[in-house]
């Protein structure tokens, strides 16, 4: 059994190789980017892309779930979208005399919802119900969400007009935010010739499946986590609750997640235990959107807090 | 706004409330320097200003402030006659300040009143440098130094303010020690301050029948003696102070300033040397055991008495090395002029002087005589008293017939009168008696309380002889303190404290500890410090050595403070890997950038390999191994044995300083 598990833990990392490769080939120029969402799947997150339009945000979600080999559904989200849109309505059965549920299409792998703040305050917390219990319900019944199950939420930032803000309590609940930014001008000279990406796609063998994602999560799990390793991450959380000028510092949860990321950053890395490196690798993505400055005019945005955080804690010698 | 006028004085008056402490600590510790109006003044200024603060009392106007100014000022040039020298400078800073408190608005000006304070404790410390001082002096630098801290930002809770202000001066503690043992002291120079005339303490140059009892009632000590070897026994230790030829029937003076020869003296018995260390008292004369064979400084004469008496008034704690024998004998015949001196007679006390020639008719020889009027002192119903009853115009007379109370004072001036009345060359000598042990010190401390008189007499072939008439009054005298002899002279505080043994011992202790501070610290002079530097290895000291001496240890200092601030910012490595690890990146500072401190080890192997791609591989292999030894699952009994070969690879890792990197490439 554990030589097999062993000899699987090996494929699942060449695999993971593979689908890395995959897609960096869809998304130019992004393997930072690339990897952060995957490892936000693979510590069980949600992630969160957030940018300006057409820098390739749902192209980077469609290939995440198609290299995962995830059932996905995709979602548009509207300031008209119901939350029945989302988890499913009861319909009446004629033959059988009694209501049936039909399921939204929230009961997918991958759930990939498009300009999440477009949607209504009511609709996004149906939405973050689900992501946060893994589970909906309806009509007083409880409907457990496939396994594995993820979100991947879209949103523009600048857009204003008809948009609903996350709130803070909401944001809290994407393990990280990714933003792409434009690609460097080689990149785009790259995609400028190249066509549509996302045909691309159907070109590609999923690298994944549902199985191998499990598995995957699981040996993400079982990443060493040293105490000199707690103790680094203690002292940057702590460090965000001492800055003055932040209006909140990390949650438990936030550290909860940190640290989870870490190992599947490691994980990535083909590391069998997690280092300072890997937490400084992943606490901008993972903290930047909970981290908001009490001025908003302080100058810097989330990204740049993290950067100062790393900058001021000294690693555990 | 009524509404914020309350917050508004809450958050005022802090500030120059503990401008004012500062400055009051300042006048107080002054107190018994002035007179008392200068400091009455200053602390009514004081509670002017914070009232006016608190309550809203007016304050005067500047044309008010000025007069007052002028009237304080001149009250100053009434009452001393300058403003230089330290009382009247001391003074004048303080009334002045106190009215300067009276103008205080801004936070500059309570700074200004703080510096008063800690210029007020300068102005103490040049005067007053005894032991129990001490701490009142650095509780004012204390204060003063939170209250710089309060003003300076607006809302320090006083805990803090304490805290911070105590720190602060606990680690300038070794600068001031620095400062102290090596910032030279030469002598004579700038900072020798004028003094005013100084209230002179212990004995005077003048001896009337009452005079010695106001000492025996104060038990300060007056000097404190260290023999070399063996002391010699309580009633032989006569310590000599003013001699009085001088008598107008009632009191005893000084010579009148002629010049006498001194006769020559031959010393007998063993010599006693030993170290004395005046406290000061604004006389001229040291004391030193009877007789003092030569002068123990160069500034110092050895009178043609036999006694010795310095250039300048002793007004700080002096010491000095002497030599002294219990008996000597003349030489010489006395000369023409000390005869003369010796025996002159007033007209006074003329029942005196037919008594003197009765008791001489009666005797064979001078010694005789001598011993016969002892005799009668001894026989004559003689009562050994410090409250003698006062004595009349022929106080002489009155005394020998009348009262026959009295203590040495009375006696030794009865005795050289009687001596002289038979035309026997004799004067009074004043000094001290005795002198307590002090087992803690290992010295002697001769109290004022100690303080005596006895007689000595010109006798044909052996020179002046001592004789002690108190001795046969009141034998006891001698050998025990006075204190004891008279237990109603002391103090009720006196008596407490010497009721019990561990009182006495305690006194004894604190005694020595004010010993050796005025030993040790305020007469920490120029000799001393070359003395030290001697002792620190230095073969012909100087005053370059001082300094260079001085600059070194600052140096040091400096380095000592700067490594702590150092250290505080990089914690001692905890633990053998993380002392490797140190070293390690250490080691690899030398040939790439130091790790910054928010750097994990696979990072910092990055870092090396940028800068030196040759040395890439040993140093990734190290920095990882760390990284597996610090974070990787623990191998439970393996960990020990992998720490200390990592360490000793570190140990062996050489890197080649040069590289042959192909910059082209």
């Amino acid at each position: 059994m554990n030589a097999v598990g062993a000899h699987e833990a090996d494929a699942d990392a060449a695999t993971l190789a593979r689908a890395l490769e995959t897609l960096e080939t869809v998304i130019l120029g992004k393997p930072a980017q690339i990897r952060l969402c995957l490892a936000c799947l693979l510590a069980r997150g949600h992630l969160l892309i957030e940018d300006v339009p057409g820098v390739g945000k749902t192209t980077l979600a469609h290939a995440l779930a198609h290299v995962l080999g995830l059932l996905w559904q995709r979602v548009q989200f509207t300031s008209d979208l119901l939350p029945a849109d989302i988890i499913g309505v009861s319909i009446f059965d004629r033959a059988s005399q009694r209501f049936n549920f039909r399921q939204g299409p929230v009961f997918t792998q991958l759930l990939l919802a498009d300009e999440v703040n477009r949607a209504s305050p009511r609709t996004q917390s149906a939405l973050l119900e689900a992501m946060e219990e893994r589970q909906v319900s309806a009509d007083g019944t409880t409907y457990p969400l496939p396994e594995p199950f993820f979100v991947v939420a879209t949103q523009n930032p600048h857009e204003q007009l008809g948009t609903f803000a996350l709130p803070e309590s909401q944001l809290d609940r994407f393990l990280m935010r990714v933003t792409l930014g434009y690609p460097d001008s080689a990149h785009e000279r790259e995609l400028l010739r190249g066509g549509e990406r996302r045909e691309l796609l159907s070109h590609v063998a999923p690298a994944l499946s549902a199985a191998a994602v499990l598995r995957v999560q699981r040996a993400v799990r079982g990443v060493h986590v040293a105490e000199p390793l707690l103790d680094y991450a203690q002292a940057l959380i702590a460090r965000t609750r001492e800055r003055s000028d932040l209006k909140l510092g990390l949650s438990p949860r936030a550290g909860q997640g940190l640290l989870r990321a870490a190992q599947a950053w490691a994980y990535l890395a083909a590391r069998p235990a997690a280092l300072p490196e890997d937490l400084q690798a992943v606490l901008p993505a993972v903290v930047a959107h909970r981290l908001e400055r009490r001025d908003p005019a302080g100058g810097g945005d989330g990204d740049e807090v993290a950067r100062e955080v790393i900058r001021a804690v000294p690693v555990p010698t | 706004m009524p509404a914020a006028a309350p917050s508004e004085v809450d958050r005022r008056l802090p500030p120059l409330a503990w401008a004012c402490a500062a400055f009051a600590g300042g006048v107080l510790l002054n107190v018994d320097r002035v007179p008392p109006w200068a400091s009455a003044v200053a602390l009514f200024l004081i509670a002017w200003r914070l009232a006016s603060e608190r309550a809203g009392l007016r304050l005067p106007g500047t044309v008010a402030r000025a007069l007052l100014a002028l009237a304080l000022v001149a009250v100053v040039l009434l009452e001393f006659h300058t403003v230089n020298g330290l009382a009247a400078g001391t003074a004048l800073l303080m009334v002045m300040s106190g009215l300067k408190l009276l103008e205080t608005r801004a936070r500059r000006d309570q700074f200004v009143m703080v510096g008063t304070g800690l210029s007020l404790l300068l102005a103490a410390c040049l005067d007053r440098q005894s032991l129990a001082r001490a701490p009142l002096y650095a509780l004012e630098a204390w204060l003063a130094c939170s209250a710089l801290a309060v003003i300076a930002s607006e809302g320090l809770e006083v805990r803090a303010a304490l805290r911070l202000a105590g720190g602060a001066l606990l680690i300038a503690m070794p600068l001031a020690v620095l400062l102290f043992l090596f910032f030279p002291r030469l002598p004579g120079a700038f900072w020798a301050i004028p003094r005013g005339a100084e209230a002179t303490t212990g004995l005077s140059d003048t001896m009337s029948p009452g005079s010695i009892v106001k000492l025996v009632a104060d038990y300060e000590p007056a000097f404190r003696v260290q023999f070399v070897s063996a002391a010699p026994a309580p009633e032989e230790r006569y310590w000599r102070g003013p001699v009085l030829h001088d008598f107008d029937g009632h009191t005893w003076r000084r010579s009148s300033g002629a010049f006498h020869p001194r006769e020559r003296l031959q010393y007998l018995g063993r010599p006693y040397r030993y170290r004395v260390a005046l406290e000061p008292t604004h006389q001229r004369w040291w004391l030193a055991l009877d007789t003092p064979a030569q002068s123990p400084a160069s500034n110092v004469s050895l009178t043609y008495d036999n006694q010795l008496v310095a250039a300048e008034p002793v007004s700080e704690p002096v010491s000095f090395d002497a030599v002294s024998y219990l008996r000597t004998r003349s030489l010489e015949p006395l000369s023409a002029s000390s005869r003369r001196e010796d025996t002159a007679r007033s007209r006074d006390n003329p029942a005196a002087l037919a008594l003197a020639q009765t008791l001489r008719q009666r005797a064979g020889s001078d010694a005789e005589f001598v011993t016969a009027t002892l005799e009668y002192l001894h026989r004559g119903g003689f009562v050994y008293s410090l409250t003698p009853e006062p004595l009349g115009a022929d106080a002489i007379d009155d005394f020998l017939f009348n009262t026959r109370t009295g203590f040495c004072g009375h006696y030794a001036s009865a005795f050289v009168t009687l001596m002289r009345g038979a035309g026997i060359p004799a004067h009074v000598v004043t000094g001290y008696l005795g002198g307590e042990w002090n087992p803690v010190g290992g010295y002697f401390v001769v109290r004022q309380s100690d303080a005596h008189a006895w007689a000595e007499v010109w006798l044909e072939g052996r020179g002046w002889a001592r004789i002690d008439p108190t001795a046969v009054v009141a034998p006891e005298r001698l050998r025990r303190g006075l204190l004891d002899l008279l237990p109603d002279a002391l103090t009720t505080r006196e008596r407490l404290l010497r009721s019990s043994e561990w009182l006495t011992r305690l006194l004894q202790q604190w005694d020595a500890a004010n010993a050796w501070w005025s030993d040790h610290v305020v007469r920490f002079d120029y000799p001393a410090q070359l003395d030290l530097l001697g002792r620190l290895g230095v073969r012909s000291p100087d005053v370059r050595y001082l300094g260079w001496a001085f600059m070194l240890a600052l140096t040091l200092w400096l380095a000592i403070i700067a490594w702590h601030i150092g250290r505080a910012a990089h914690p001692a490595p905890p633990d053998a890997l993380s002392r490797a690890y140190v070293r390690l990146c250490r080691k690899l500072a030398r040939i790439a950038p130091a790790r910054a401190l928010h750097q994990g080890p696979l990072s910092y192997a990055e870092t090396v390999r940028a800068r030196r791609p040759d040395l890439a591989l040993p140093v990734r292999e190290l920095l990882e191994r760390y990284a597996h030894l610090r974070y990787g699952r623990a191998d439970a009994g393996a960990r020990e044995e992998s720490i200390e070969e990592f360490r000793r690879a570190v140990a062996r890792l050489s890197l080649p300083a040069a590289a042959p990197v192909n910059i082209s490439r």
